[in-house]
């Protein structure tokens, strides 16, 4: 296994120019879709089968008179435990040795499951070509030297591209920087592997409590409630075959059935 | 800001009729195994109504996909913590045993019938997975309501077995089969199921408490309320209960519990879909 | 620019006028570094913007104001102290005594001494007053010097006629005029002033934000004037941060595009003040200062445009250039009108779209429709290309009339650039060459090539006319290559190279004949040498071994011992990257503080001759003679293209010596600071047929003010941007951004069609409702300002109503740009 790779977006240096929107488009030949409106400059109000890096525009007004607008490049978080990875039947979604998580387009047969397993609502379902799809991390630049198009094109370097032990250790220290600057809201989202879904490998430096950037606070596996829900479906089996046991069984016959059928 | 899966109508179907499918099955093996001679004609329809019901359930998962021709490759995995993986295997598993249990009951020479019941005993497990997994399902996702919703395999599974009886006593009735023994049995048991059902009904929307919202209030609860519990289930109960009299009522008690059953999965399905 | 961008992170406060963040996002990442070393950030817009939401602080301030707002800063630096004195002594004119009969605004109402009614009506009989500027001069000692008061304490020095001129300008005045709270400007002024000195640096941005205004010209004079009193121009982390926007707009007008300027910005000759060569040589070349050497310049100029032809006996071809008529002509607003009323017959229309860009587009359009014929070259069918059948856009604009519009239109495809070798010079003078990537497609050519290839059909045109005004075409040095021109060829030639061999005064040949010219300090006015453009020699050169090089094609990038990367690209003049440098260091040479050192006097150094030692060193090419000691003669003479060789407080100019702040042509209110309501010079044209009504002061029929401006992701009329794909589905429609307040009062909510109308026209678009906009309180009343971008028409993929219909035909008086960034509008729910 290679050392692990990742995105680090600082929004505290988001100018929302979108350019990372745009190269994410190009580099990946992604076809235009209809925009939305969504009251701001954000052309789409979540994340498309054709869109895999949105930026997002939210308007706070302050308490002190101030307004905040903040300006967020989201983009699919490859999480450590992936929801999307371990709903998909076909094995498709696979983690590369880099530990992003990419969707093989020439084996995933859009059964959807994906696209409701994810905790932030990044896989979409693209209805022309039939298949799931997110951002694949650009797994053919990595694969060549290369960091992804949306790091790139950054004016401000605030998409980060390195090993994600480099970029976790240097984004603890943009959060104390920051914070000596006055920005007491100054957090990571994802950098911490033992916070949830074993750390993200896109993770952020959010300037306010997660809930503002429409991140859920503590992003869960779906799957961990399987075995619970199956036990229980077992009770609820064992409660019905038994009801049905009682209805069919012969009294003073024993069980086994008999006679011939 | 979650998406859903945006499974219509063809994923309703499945569900339902795989519901149909595993309950009647499995009615069929306790039956097999617990009854007697008498219930011969309720052993027949039931594996033999499970048999073209987990074909088209088949069909109907195949054309869902967004990319049909591939349906096979998820066969090259087996993740038996995803109940999307092991439902592929399993639908073809319980295909196989329903198969086996139908032609093995084409005889009835005693080793064939011993063969059968041990195969049927086996295969009930395939047939309550079938009814049952497509509730775990929905509840391993990240969308709100379903991942909440703890009992919705074990209410799919009650929902399976009342809707499978039901099937089997409407097939029974139509057949002119309803004058024997097995008819009364499998009313019974259709009846404990209902009562189970409720009861199952009443905890899921217990634990969910407010979360239950998209089914209990706004557009679908009238579907909810109406279509499932009062017509899907109290009021079959009722008749049921009358109709040991008029098998005529019963029958129709029947038609109510599948029209209740299929209205429990479209409401669960399309409540968060719209 | 002054400076450089990548100096811009050594700023210690960076207050950005322009939308910085949103039109020059490669370059705001100086921006972003500079605060990450702690700088501070100011950002001064009516809209609170992308560059508002990572500023530090936003300073709210109405439209067509910004003259108000630098004042309060000068008034406010003078009256505190905060203004660095040895800085403003030494290297501007502050401390020269002026002519005691001119008097400022602050003693004549809102007028200089010397407006007169021009009663003799010339080219355009509505320019009814204009400035004799017969006492806006300096007094003169018996040598002819210019008198000082190194106390700064002469009521005559321009200091105190500057701290005279804006003791009006208080904190309470900007908040009645501005609309900014009292507060919230002495904090910015606080925070802004408090880099003057020594050990601190502030740079200003601004871009069209301070240009497009009927006193555009002034408004960035008070930016200037401003980091003049502060001392940070010249020195690391200051400068004027003039933010160009266009890739190559830079370029265009050292070129000359424009009408006023030869290359280089020497004046285009008028005939009636320069018939002779002689004429405007006397006439354009001052006795001082490095515009001595003018005549230098210029006469290589018309050598590289006419090679031999152009010969001493000849004056070098000097009657062939076309002169002009008038100062009060032939500007883009000029020309449109003059089209309107059918004086133009035939129109080249090389990549710009005034259907869509420019002001009042409605009569740009309808005056395409006067012309005979129009070529349009661009790379996609633009709004101008297809102005006659520009369709329907109920229920206000009625589909063009194809039958009723004689115009012949021609539409030639141009190549951009990735299908071109050229260059690009951007915003900090950088010029960057690029090589072509592909092959232009079909029929499709480049500019050059179609410039190139109608000067050649016009010189076989001409072949053997006698006729006076053909001999200049006839005349042009006309060779670059067979059909493509050889752009590189083309780029030596402006360099500039020798037409003989050169020698210098022991008889060694500096330059064989046809050498490319290292500096520009080596071009004559005998004829012996050739350049394009004076201030960009030094682009190409040749190496030790005689062979070219292209030192714009350099791509050496910075390091700690250059990071202002002198090894990429190449910078006029002279590969200098920040201008004024001699002001980084005091009057004996030393840098004013270690922390913002640039460049310094080595008195131990080599200097020009064996015998002498002396020299500038540093980090950046010294603006000015590296060899001239502090000390000597001129030694102090920071800004050496002035005459005095001083940064200009007292700067004559159309409308006056110091920025005065007048309302916007269309304003909501009177103004507060003087009895002149407007620039008395600015230019409003008369077009028949009401296409150019204006909206009276604080009119009930257009109660808001608007501004119009540009976002990150289209390009000026859409051309670049709208026709993309990827770049059309960024914004769902064309929209208005409106304030809660303002949509509170009219009924609208976010999403809905509204109407935005002037007296010129009308436009439908959605109303974005936000929180970043905020209405002003002028004057104790509450005054509401909308926002429209202007990318939209009715071509391309993403497809709007065009906003510059509602803009107007005035102009600055001396540039004569238009007014698109303050005028009155009304708004109104729906499409109506």
């Amino acid at each position: 296994m290679a050392r692990t790779l990742a995105m680090f977006t600082d929004i505290s240096l988001c100018i929302g120019c979108r350019a990372c929107q745009v190269a994410c488009k190009q580099w990946n030949e992604l076809p235009m879709e209809d925009p939305e409106w969504t009251g701001t400059y954000q052309n789409h109000a979540h994340f498309t089968d054709k869109t895999y890096r949105l930026v997002r525009f939210i308007e706070k007004p302050q308490a002190d008179g101030r307004l905040q607008w903040d300006l967020m490049s989201d983009v699919c978080k490859h999480c450590a435990q992936a929801g999307c990875l371990e709903a998909c039947p076909t094995g498709a979604i696979y983690r590369t040795e880099y530990g992003t998580v990419n969707i093989n387009q020439d084996m995933c047969n859009g059964c959807r499951y994906c696209v409701s397993s994810c905790p932030f609502g990044v896989v979409a379902f693209n209805h022309d070509t039939g298949r799931a799809s997110k951002c694949t991390f650009c797994n053919d630049r990595i694969h060549n030297g290369l960091g992804p198009a949306c790091a790139k094109a950054c004016p401000t370097e605030s998409i980060q591209f390195g090993f994600r032990d480099e970029l976790v250790a240097k984004a603890k220290k943009r959060v104390e920087t920051l914070k000596g600057m006055g920005f007491r809201g100054a957090n990571l989202y994802g950098a911490d592997s033992n916070e949830f879904l074993g750390g993200l490998n896109a993770f952020f430096l959010l300037l306010d409590k997660p809930g503002t950037y429409n991140l859920p606070d503590k992003p869960k596996l779906p799957q961990r409630n399987v075995f619970v829900d199956s036990l229980l479906s077992v009770g609820s089996a064992v409660l019905v075959g038994l009801g049905a046991i009682v209805a069919f069984r012969e009294r003073g016959e024993g069980k086994g059935g008999g006679g011939n059928a | 800001m979650l998406k859903t899966p945006d499974w219509g109508m063809m994923i309703v179907f499945y569900f339902f009729l795989g519901g149909i499918a595993g309950g009647s099955y499995f009615t069929a093996a306790i039956a097999d195994n617990f009854g007697s001679a008498k219930d011969r004609p309720v052993i027949r329809i039931g594996y033999w109504l499970s048999l073209p019901l987990v074909l088209i359930c088949g069909i109907l998962l195949i054309a869902d996909l967004g990319v049909p021709a591939r349906f096979l490759n998820m066969l090259f995995m087996f993740k038996f913590w995803d109940p999307m993986s092991i439902g592929a295997w399993m639908v073809g598993v319980f295909g196989l045993f329903s198969f086996l249990s139908c032609v093995l009951s084409l005889s009835s020479s005693e080793a064939m019938v011993t063969l059968r019941r041990k195969v049927s005993l086996v295969g009930t497990l395939a047939g309550f997975f079938l009814a049952s997994y497509t509730g775990v399902l929905l509840s391993a996702t990240a969308l709100p309501f379903w991942s909440e919703a703890r009992l919705m395999g074990a209410l799919f599974l009650a929902s399976g077995a009342s809707t499978g009886m039901a099937a089997i006593s409407l097939l029974l009735f139509l057949s002119g089969g309803s004058a024997g023994e097995g008819w009364g049995k499998v009313k019974r048991a259709d009846r404990y199921s209902m009562v189970i059902e409720l009861v199952i009904l009443a905890l899921f929307l217990g634990l969910l408490g407010s979360a239950a919202a998209p089914i209990i209030q706004g557009q679908f609860a009238p579907l909810f309320w109406g279509g499932l519990v009062v017509v899907g289930l109290v009021i079959p109960l009722a008749l049921d209960f009358v109709g040991s009299k008029a098998k005529a009522l019963s029958a129709v008690a029947a038609v109510l519990v599948l029209f209740g059953g299929f209205i429990l999965r479209y409401v669960l399905l399309m409540s968060i879909q719209a | 620019m002054t400076t450089n961008l990548i100096d811009i992170q050594h700023s210690d406060v960076i207050m950005a006028t322009s939308n910085m963040a949103e039109n020059h996002p490669v370059g705001f990442q100086w921006v972003m570094k500079a605060k990450e070393r702690g700088a501070k950030l100011i950002h001064v817009d009516p809209r609170f913007t992308r560059t508002s939401a990572v500023a530090d602080v936003h300073v709210p301030l109405r439209s067509g104001t910004n003259i108000a707002f630098f004042g309060g800063l000068i008034n406010y630096a003078i009256q505190k102290n905060l203004y660095f004195k040895d800085y403003v002594v030494h290297y501007t004119n502050a401390s020269f005594l002026i002519d005691p009969a001119f008097k400022t605004p602050t003693d004549l109402n809102g007028l200089f001494t010397g407006l007169e009614q021009t009663g003799k009506g010339g080219p355009d009989p509505h320019v009814a007053e204009r400035y004799n500027q017969g006492s806006w001069k300096y007094q003169l000692d018996a040598e002819g010097n210019p008198k000082r008061d190194l106390t700064l304490r002469d009521p005559n020095s321009v200091f105190q006629l500057l701290r005279r001129h804006y003791s009006r300008y208080t904190p309470e005045m900007v908040e009645r005029v501005c609309g900014i709270p009292k507060q919230k400007f002495i904090e910015a002024a606080q925070l802004f002033c408090g880099t003057s000195g020594p050990e601190k640096t502030g740079s200003i941005t601004y871009a069209l934000n301070l240009t497009q205004h009927t006193n555009g010209v002034q408004n960035i004079r008070a930016l200037c004037m401003l980091q003049l009193l502060l001392g940070n121009v010249g020195r690391p982390g200051g400068g004027v941060v003039a933010l160009r926007g266009h890739a190559n707009v830079q370029g265009a007008t050292d070129l000359a595009v424009l009408y006023q300027d030869l290359p280089g910005y020497m004046a285009m000759p008028f005939r009636d003040r320069h018939p002779t060569f002689k004429d405007y040589l006397e006439t354009e070349t001052p006795k001082s200062g490095f515009w001595v050497n003018k005549p230098k310049f210029f006469v290589s100029l018309l050598k590289a445009w006419y090679g031999d032809a152009a010969t001493k006996e000849n004056d070098f071809g000097y009657d062939w250039l076309p002169k002009r008529a008038s100062a009060d002509a032939y500007s883009h607003q000029h020309i449109f009108v003059d089209m309107y009323k059918g004086k133009i017959k035939g129109f080249l229309l090389i990549g710009q779209n005034p259907a869509v860009g420019g002001p009042n587009a409605k009569l740009a359009r309808e005056a395409l429709g006067k012309l005979d014929w129009l070529v349009v070259k661009d790379i996609f069918l633009t709004e101008a290309a297809e102005f006659w059948k520009a369709p329907a856009s109920p229920p206000h604009r009625e589909a063009a009339d194809p039958k009723s519009i004689k115009t012949e239109v021609f539409f030639l495809p141009a190549a951009p650039a990735a299908e071109k070798d050229g260059s690009l010079t951007n915003t900090m003078r950088l010029i960057q060459w690029h090589e072509k990537a592909v092959d232009p497609p079909g029929d499709v050519r480049s500019d050059a090539e179609f410039v190139y290839q109608i000067g050649k059909r016009l010189k076989k045109l001409y072949a053997g006319s006698k006729a006076k005004r053909d001999q200049g075409i006839l005349a042009l040095t006309w060779e670059y290559g067979d059909k493509e021109p050889d752009m590189l060829q083309v780029l030596k030639e402006m360099n500039g190279f020798a037409l003989k061999d050169i020698t210098d005064k022991d008889g060694k040949v500096v330059y064989k004949k046809g050498d490319p010219l290292s500096t520009f300090v080596h071009l004559t006015d005998d004829g012996s040498t050739c350049s394009g453009i004076w201030i960009y020699t030094g682009v190409t050169v040749n190496d030790a071994e005689g062979k070219l090089v292209n030192r714009a094609a350099l791509r050496k990038k910075a390091d700690e011992k250059d990071y202002l990367a002198h090894g990429w690209g190449f910078a006029w003049p002279a590969n200098r990257r920040i201008l004024y440098n001699r002001s980084a260091a005091d009057p004996s040479g030393k840098p004013w503080s270690e922390k913002k050192k640039l460049i310094w006097w080595d008195a131990e150094a080599p200097g020009a001759s064996p015998d002498k030692k002396g020299k500038w060193v540093g980090m950046d090419v010294p603006d000015f003679n590296a060899f001239l000691a502090p000390e000597a003669k001129g030694g102090d003479n920071a800004y050496i293209m002035r005459a005095d060789g001083k940064g200009a407080f007292f700067g004559p100019l159309a409308d006056g010596p110091f920025p005065e702040h007048y309302e916007p042509i269309e304003s909501p209110t009177k103004n507060l600071l003087s009895k002149q309501q407007n620039n008395p010079v600015a230019k409003i044209w008369q077009v028949p047929d009401h296409r150019n009504d204006l909206a009276g002061v604080g009119s009930p029929d257009y109660p808001y003010v608007i501004t119009t401006y540009r976002l990150t992701e289209h390009h000026l009329s859409g051309v670049m941007s709208r026709y993309l794909p990827m770049l059309a589905e960024l914004f769902e429609s064309h929209f208005a951004e409106i304030s809660h307040e303002l949509a509170a009062e009219l009924g609208i909510t976010n999403g809905d069609m509204v109407t935005v109308s002037t007296p010129r026209g009308k436009i439908h678009a959605k109303a974005m409702v936000t929180n970043r906009f905020k209405p002003f309180i002028i004057n104790g009343k509450k005054t509401h300002q909308i926002g429209v971008p202007w990318h939209w028409g009715y071509n391309g993929i993403a497809k709007g109503d065009i906003t510059n219909d509602l803009s107007a035909t005035v102009g600055d008086p001396t540039v004569y740009i238009q007014e698109t960034k303050a005028f009155l509008c009304n708004v109104k729910k729906g499409v109506v």
